[in-house]
C-alpha cells in the first residue's frame, strides 16, 4: 500500500475500508446498468461487426497464411468481444472526471473514507462490465456457430483475460482523468482506442498484412493479446497461450492501476 | 425591422418601398450561400467538427487498406490494390458524415433559438434547408479530396477513368452528403434536439456498412449478400468506384444517380413538409 493510501486510510479501519469500497463498485455498478447508452453500443458494434465481416471475408479463409479455423466467426471472436471490453472500459475514467466535474469527488475528499476506494469503486465498475459483457458475448458466438476449441477452461481464461483488461484499459483512464479532471478530454481519447484496435491482428491474420502497417500491427500489444485468444480458440489449450493472455493483461492492469494510485496521490498532495 | 436598416439591407431590391422586404431570385441564392458559408465557418472554428471530416475518413482509408489488403488476393477481387476499392468507400463514409454534420448545424440552431429568428425572416422557408444542404454539399468535398490525395500519393491508387472517374467521385459524394443530410435534417426537424441525431447514425453507419464498401458482392454471403444487392449505398459506390477500376460507362453511372434522386427527392419532400410545421 503507498503512503497517500495509508494516510487516506489513518482512522478508517480495514473493515470499514472495505464496506466503503463495496459501496463505490455498488454505486459505479448500478449507475452502468441504470445506462444502457454507457454500454449497450459498445456491445451491439462488436457483434454487428463481426455478423458481416463473417459474410463477407468467408472466402479470405482460402488465402495462404490465413490461419486454419472452420469459420471466420471463430476467428473474430477474441477481437470482438476485447472490443466491447475496451470500448466500455474507457467509462471509468469518464465517470470519475464526471464526479470531479461535478464535486462529488470533492465531498468524497472531504470525508473520512479510505481514499483508493475512490479507485477500486471505478475500476470494479468495468471489470463487471467486461465480465458481463465477455460471458454474454461468448453465449452469443456459441449460438451462432463459433467453437471455442480449448473448451471451459478456455472459456474462463478469455473471461478473466477480459477482465483484467478491463482494469487495465479502466487505470489509463483514471489517470487521464485525474490529470486532466475533464470528462472531454478523457472520451477525447477513444479514436486512439479505436485506431490501437484496428491497427491489430483483430480483424485479419498480420502475416497478411503488408509494408509498415504490418509492421506496426505486429508491434501493437493488442495484437500480443489477441493472438494467444485466438489459439485458445481456434487451435486448443496451451498453458503458453493462456499464460500469455492472463500475464499481459495482469501485467499491464498492474502498471495502469500503479499510476492511477501515483496520480491520487498527487491530487491528493496538490490539495 | 426598422427603416433605418432596410434601404442597406442585402434583402432589399432597389426600388422597393422602404419597409417592405422583398426577396427576388439572386436573394434566394445569396441567403442560402450565406447559411452555407456560416457553416463552414463554424467547421473551420471548431476541431471537434474538424476531426470527422477530415482525420477519420483519412483514418478509415488507411485502415482498410492496412488491414485487409491480403483479401485482394482471393481470385475474383477485381483489383490487385485495395485502394482502388475501398477509396470510394471511405469517401462516401467523410461525405455522410459531411451531411450528418449539415445537420447538427441545424439541430444547434434549434437550440439555441436562432432557427427561430431565421423562421421568422422573410422569405421561402425552404431556404433554411438548402443552406445547410449546400454547406454539406462543399463540407464533402473536402475529405473526398484528402482522401484521394492519401489514395494517389500513399495508396498509388489507378484511375484508368480519368477526369471523368475523378469527377464520378465527386458527384458521388456530394450525392451521399446531400442523401444522408437530408435524412438527418428529417430527424432534427422531428427531434428538434442535438442529442436526436445519435439515432441518425444507426441507419447512417448501416446503410454504409452493409454495402459492398469492403468487398464485392460475389464474395459476400447470407442475408449480408440479400441486403448488400438491394442497399442503394452500392448503386452509389459503383458510381465512385468505377474510374479505379475501369473505363467510366453509363451503365455504372446511371444506377447510383437514380438512388441519390430517388431519395433525395422523397427525403426533401418530407423535410420541407416537416418545415412546414414549425410555428410561427
Amino acid at each position: 500500500m503507498t503512503a497517500a493510501a495509508r494516510a487516506g486510510r489513518r482512522g478508517v479501519g480495514s473493515r470499514q475500508a472495505a464496506a466503503q469500497a463495496a459501496e463505490l463498485s455498488r454505486r459505479s455498478i448500478r449507475a452502468s446498468i441504470r445506462n444502457p447508452f454507457s454500454w449497450l453500443p459498445g456491445l451491439v458494434f462488436p457483434l454487428l461487426l463481426a455478423a458481416v465481416y463473417s459474410a463477407q471475408f468467408q472466402r479470405a479463409l482460402e488465402l495462404p497464411g490465413f490461419p486454419e479455423v472452420d469459420s471466420f466467426l471463430d476467428f473474430v471472436l477474441p477481437a470482438s468481444i476485447l472490443q466491447a471490453i475496451v470500448f466500455g472500459a474507457t467509462q471509468a475514467g469518464g465517470d470519475l472526471a464526471l464526479d470531479m466535474e461535478n464535486g462529488f469527488f470533492d465531498r468524497l475528499v472531504a470525508s473520512p473514507v479510505w481514499r483508493a476506494s475512490i479507485l477500486v469503486g471505478r475500476l470494479a465498475g468495468s471489470a463487471f462490465e467486461a465480465f458481463g459483457k465477455s460471458v454474454l458475448l461468448m453465449g452469443i458466438f456459441l449460438v451462432f456457430g463459433a467453437r471455442v476449441d480449448s473448451g471451459v477452461p478456455g472459456v474462463i481464461v478469455i473471461v478473466l483475460t477480459s477482465v483484467l483488461l478491463a482494469l487495465a484499459v479502466g487505470g489509463i483512464g483514471l489517470v487521464l482523468a485525474l490529470r486532466t479532471r475533464s470528462q472531454e478530454a478523457v472520451n477525447a481519447t477513444f479514436p486512439l482506442v479505436f485506431v490501437l484496435i484496428f491497427v491489430s491482428s483483430a480483424f485479419f491474420p498480420t502475416d497478411l498484412m503488408e509494408g509498415w502497417y504490418g509492421a506496426v500491427a505486429r508491434n501493437n500489444p493488442i495484437t500480443w493479446i489477441i493472438d494467444p485468444v485466438r489459439r485458445l480458440v481456434i487451435e486448443g489449450w496451451s498453458w503458453t497461450d493462456a499464460g500469455q493472455a492472463l500475464g499481459l493483461t495482469g501485467g499491464l492492469a498492474v502498471v495502469t492501476i500503479g499510476a492511477a494510485v501515483v496520480a491520487l496521490e498527487r491530487e491528493m498532495a496538490r490539495r | 425591422m426598422t427603416d433605418a436598416a432596410t434601404p442597406t439591407s442585402p434583402g432589399t431590391s432597389p426600388g422597393a418601398t422602404p419597409g417592405a422586404l422583398t426577396v427576388g431570385e439572386p436573394s434566394v441564392l445569396r441567403v442560402t450561400w450565406v447559411i452555407a458559408l456560416r457553416g463552414l465557418r463554424r467547421m473551420r472554428r471548431r476541431p471537434s467538427l474538424f476531426i470527422p471530416t477530415v482525420i477519420m475518413p483519412t483514418f478509415f482509408v488507411i485502415t482498410f487498406t492496412g488491414s485487409f489488403s491480403g483479401i485482394t488476393d482471393v481470385p475474383g477481387y477485381g483489383t490487385d490494390n485495395a485502394f482502388n476499392w475501398m477509396t470510394a468507400y471511405a469517401i462516401l463514409q467523410g461525405a455522410s458524415f459531411a451531411g450528418v454534420g449539415a445537420a447538427g448545424m441545424t439541430a444547434e440552431d434549434i437550440e439555441n433559438g436562432f432557427f427561430d429568428r431565421m423562421l421568422l425572416a422573410p422569405g421561402p422557408r425552404w431556404i433554411l434547408l438548402l443552406g445547410p444542404i449546400v454547406y454539406s454539399i462543399v463540407r464533402s468535398a473536402i475529405p473526398s479530396t484528402i482522401v484521394l490525395l492519401v489514395a494517389f500519393v500513399v495508396g498509388g491508387a489507378d484511375m484508368p477513368g480519368g477526369a471523368l472517374g475523378i469527377l464520378m467521385v465527386y458527384l458521388a459524394a456530394a450525392g451521399t452528403s446531400v442523401v444522408f443530410g437530408l435524412l438527418a435534417i428529417n430527424v432534427v426537424y422531428i427531434g428538434r434536439s442535438q442529442r436526436s441525431l445519435l439515432a441518425v447514425q444507426v441507419p447512417v453507419f448501416g446503410l454504409l456498412f452493409l454495402s459492398t464498401g469492403q468487398v464485392p458482392l460475389s464474395f459476400q454471403t447470407g442475408w449480408l449478400h440479400a441486403v448488400a444487392s438491394v442497399n442503394p449505398v452500392t448503386k452509389i459506390l459503383e458510381t465512385a468506384r468505377q474510374g479505379f477500376l475501369g473505363e467510366v460507362t453509363w451503365s455504372a453511372t446511371w444506377p447510383g444517380l437514380t438512388a441519390i434522386a430517388v431519395l433525395a427527392s422523397v427525403l426533401s419532400v418530407l423535410a420541407v413538409r416537416r418545415l412546414r410545421s414549425f410555428a410561427p
